[in-house]
């Protein structure tokens, strides 16, 4: 679903990668957790699989298509919550959510029925029609959710999904983060929270200054209940050493 | 009073900053301040010499000074009404401001204060000469400079007041009209018009006057309209009076009791309604749109690009009056330039430079709306992630921005066209032709203006992520149109001129107008070409930088 191949990314100005030679390989039906300390290149990788940032070296490819050469065609198989929750607040939701349904060419009875469904799972139905400029930190959060899954998107890619939720949209994202992948898609997500990435993930990622340091296979029995410590041990052995 | 002083030098250190000689890029910004008030300063007194002599000639010495009076006690009201709603009303401020230990009337005096020593400063700067102005050209009683603190005082504080008084019911009346988005671009229109429309009445007739082309600038009836509309402005004919020494007794009395009166509302307002206004939020108490009937339509890409374009320009007022407003307000805006350039160049040179001149005013206020286009990135601002992760080119991104920049000239300039051909300024061949290279070398500007922002964006966006103050790219693009109409124009006027004068052309197939257009066209084409090419060559490559 989603194949990254030595990635490397240097901004400009910088002495240092702050992603160094990355490569992570995400299959269908799996959510997958990314982990890292706050500038340990979680956001910066996902900025580069999302066709945000250029990359200077290293391949990404969405289900088989290259980011950089049939960008139109990997991104139609994506669907991506920013960290920020920017969103064009000078349209109402339901004109937000319908000009990106357009653009990813989705036909007006799938766009009524996914559009119905969310409003209604995340209990927007009243603002729907409210300029988005109007919306709460987490109503802005949500539209964002229902912008990136109105095309049912084979990768839903999410950074730092639950910043400013409520814990009921809380439960529903990850319900449906459930069901979204046991229809076939992958969901990727960077995060914080270790309990989360535990609870939720089939697998894991650890990411340190840039470098991938493990990937966890959470169904595997244990690795859940000592997450938090491998972690930690890498996190601060880097520290120390 | 402590608390209340404290207040006060917080709000001016948050609206002008701390002085520090250590702050080099602040004193720069003094120093040029300072040059600024003095050169503006030197003009008004120049200015305002002129304006005193032109009407004192036609015997309206009194009138021009209450209708000075009337336009400056006008202005305060409705400037007053904007920072009264900003300074005492505005959300933000305020409850940052409740949170510290103060009480409720030290934050309003402090914020009152501000709005007067404000208001008294700017009174200061822009009175103060007129008033010298006016005692240099008219005889005036000895006492008139001594009354003018008297004056200053009063045209503070009554239309502080009216404004204070004003303010709720136009934050209401605000709220009610803010989401007719298109009646709002049309009464900006309007004021817009009418303004320009005034100002330039007055400088055509400060023009002529100047000049000396006429013995009277104002025909007799015009006289008899400005004494009568005179003696009808309340309460400003009162401050004329007062300093020209006309019934000042009876111009005192009645100036200090409706200030006492006024000063007794503004009481009951703050005891009974400044707070519950507060508290109701009214200031931004539906800032928001609602859709009464919002529905799914499905369109193509290009036309949910364009869509989405026009409505983040259309739902802001900023955007509206930097663009739309701007663009319907042009053809006036040319008609009277152009009328007072063809005045001064017929006279000057002649006939043969007209259609160059109109090129050339053209061109200019062209320049103002194509500068639009030179934020075609920067405007996306924290919303820049979209124009990556949609799968749409950025071609077609840009493509639909363009388009509607392409349909707003195109209206403004046909509008202008037919306005100038209807008024006779050019004839009805030269006008098409005119309007095919002013939207030509317009196209050719945009394009190099949105390259220019595609190549080094600026996402320093502020208040609700809009563009509101000066860019870098807008300059440049203004700056590079200016130069581009002044060099075209000039040619043009040049090759009229020599074509006219020292070379023996065929003017049986073309006018000696009509070769101009010509080898303008030729001219227009090549810088057109150039700015096509300049748009095209490493576009995605630039854009790809963008991070």
């Amino acid at each position: 679903m989603l194949e990254i191949k030595n990635l490397y990314k240097k901004y400009l100005n910088s002495e240092r990668f702050a992603v160094e030679n990355l490569s992570l390989e995400l299959k269908e039906g799996e959510i997958f957790g990314f982990l890292g300390k706050n500038g340990a290149g979680k956001s910066t990788t996902l900025k580069c699989v999302t066709g945000i940032y250029p990359f200077n070296g290293g391949s990404i490819k969405v289900c088989g298509k290259d980011i950089r050469e049939e960008s139109i065609d990997a991104k139609l198989n994506m669907g991506y919550v920013p960290d920020n929750h920017s969103v064009y607040e000078k349209l109402t939701g339901r004109e937000y959510i319908n000009y990106i349904a357009d653009l990813y060419r989705v036909s007006k009875f799938d766009r009524m029925e996914h559009f119905t469904r969310f409003v209604r799972m995340f209990r927007l139905s009243h603002a729907v029609d409210t300029q988005i400029k109007s919306y709460s930190h987490g109503m802005k959060q949500k539209i964002c959710i229902i912008a990136a899954l109105i095309h049912q998107p084979r990768l839903w890619v999410l950074d730092e999904p639950m910043m400013g939720l409520d814990p009921q949209s809380m439960v529903e994202i990850i319900s449906y983060m459930r069901e979204h992948c046991k229809q076939g898609n992958t969901v990727f997500f960077s995060s914080h929270n270790l309990d989360l990435v535990a609870k939720l993930c089939d697998r894991a990622a650890i990411i340190h200054e840039g470098k991938l340091h493990d990937i966890i296979d959470l169904t595997v029995k244990g690795n859940k209940e000592t997450l938090e410590e491998d972690f930690l041990s890498i996190t601060r052995e880097e520290e120390e050493g | 009073m402590k608390s209340t002083y404290t207040l006060l030098k917080l709000e001016f250190r948050n609206n002008f900053g701390v002085f520090s000689l250590k702050d080099k890029k602040m004193v720069k910004k003094t120093i040029g301040t300072a040059i600024f008030v003095i050169v503006f300063y030197l003009f008004l007194l120049w200015a305002s010499e002129v304006l005193f002599e032109m009407f004192a000639k036609e015997g309206l010495a009194y009138e021009i000074l209450v209708f000075l009076f009337t336009a400056m006690f006008l202005f305060f009201v409705l400037s007053g009404i904007s920072s009264t709603s900003k300074v005492l009303y505005y959300k933000g401020d305020n409850e940052m401001l409740m949170r510290l230990p103060v009480k409720g009337y030290e934050v309003f005096i402090s914020k009152t204060l501000y709005l007067i020593i404000n208001q008294i400063l700017l009174t200061g700067v822009v009175l103060v000469p007129v008033m010298f102005a006016y005692s240099n050209v008219v005889e005036v009683p000895k006492q008139f400079l001594k009354l003018i603190p008297a004056a200053t005082a009063f045209i503070v504080f009554i239309p502080f007041f009216i404004s204070n008084l004003l303010a709720i019911p136009a934050m209401v009346l605000t709220n009610k009209i803010r989401h007719r988005f298109g009646l709002v671009i049309v009464i900006m229109v309007i004021g817009v018009t009418v303004m320009f429309t005034v100002y330039m009445m007055l400088f055509e007739s400060m023009v002529t006057y100047l000049k000396g082309q006429s013995f009277s600038v104002f025909d007799p009836e015009v006289v008899q309209v400005f004494k009568q509309v005179a003696s009808y402005c309340y309460p400003t004919k009162y401050f004329a009076d007062l300093v020209l020494q006309r019934s000042p007794v009876v111009a005192l009395f009645l100036l200090m009791l409706i200030s006492l009166f006024l000063l007794f509302l503004n009481i009951l307002l703050v005891v009974f309604v400044y707070q519950k206004t507060l508290l109701k939020n009214i200031e931004i108490e539906g800032s928001a749109y609602r859709k009464k009937r919002g529905r799914f339509v499905h369109r193509s890409i290009f036309s949910t690009l364009l869509r989405k374009e026009f409505l983040q320009v259309l739902r802001s007022v900023n955007y509206s009056f930097q663009y739309f407003v701007l663009a319907f307000s042009m053809p006036v805006m040319v008609y009277f330039c152009n009328e007072i350039a063809i005045k001064i160049g017929r006279n000057d040179i002649g006939d043969k430079i007209i259609l160059g001149l109109t090129l050339l005013v053209m061109l200019i206020f062209n320049t103002v709306i194509i500068s639009f286009s030179a934020t075609s990135i920067t405007r996306e601002g924290d919303n820049f992630y979209h124009t990556k992760v949609i799968p749409v080119s950025i071609r077609k991104q840009l493509a639909a921005k363009f388009t509607m920049y392409l349909f707003i000239s195109i209206l403004a300039n046909a509008a202008t066209t037919a306005l100038i051909i209807y008024r006779k300024q050019i004839g009805l061949l030269e006008g098409v032709w005119l309007f095919g290279i002013i939207q030509f070398i317009g196209i050719s500007l945009t394009l190099r203006s949105m390259k220019m922002d595609v190549k080094r964006p600026k996402f320093n966006l502020s208040g609700q992520g809009e563009l509101v103050s000066g860019n870098v790219n807008t300059t440049a693009s203004v700056g590079l149109g200016f130069a581009v109409s002044v060099i075209i124009g000039i040619l043009a006027m040049l090759i009229s001129y020599l074509l006219d004068s020292f070379f023996a052309i065929n003017t049986e197939v073309l006018s000696v107008d009509q070769w101009m257009l010509v080898i303008i066209s030729g001219i227009s084409l090549i810088f057109g070409i150039y700015c096509i090419l300049s748009y095209q060559i490493n576009l995605k490559k630039h854009y790809n930088r963008i991070t």
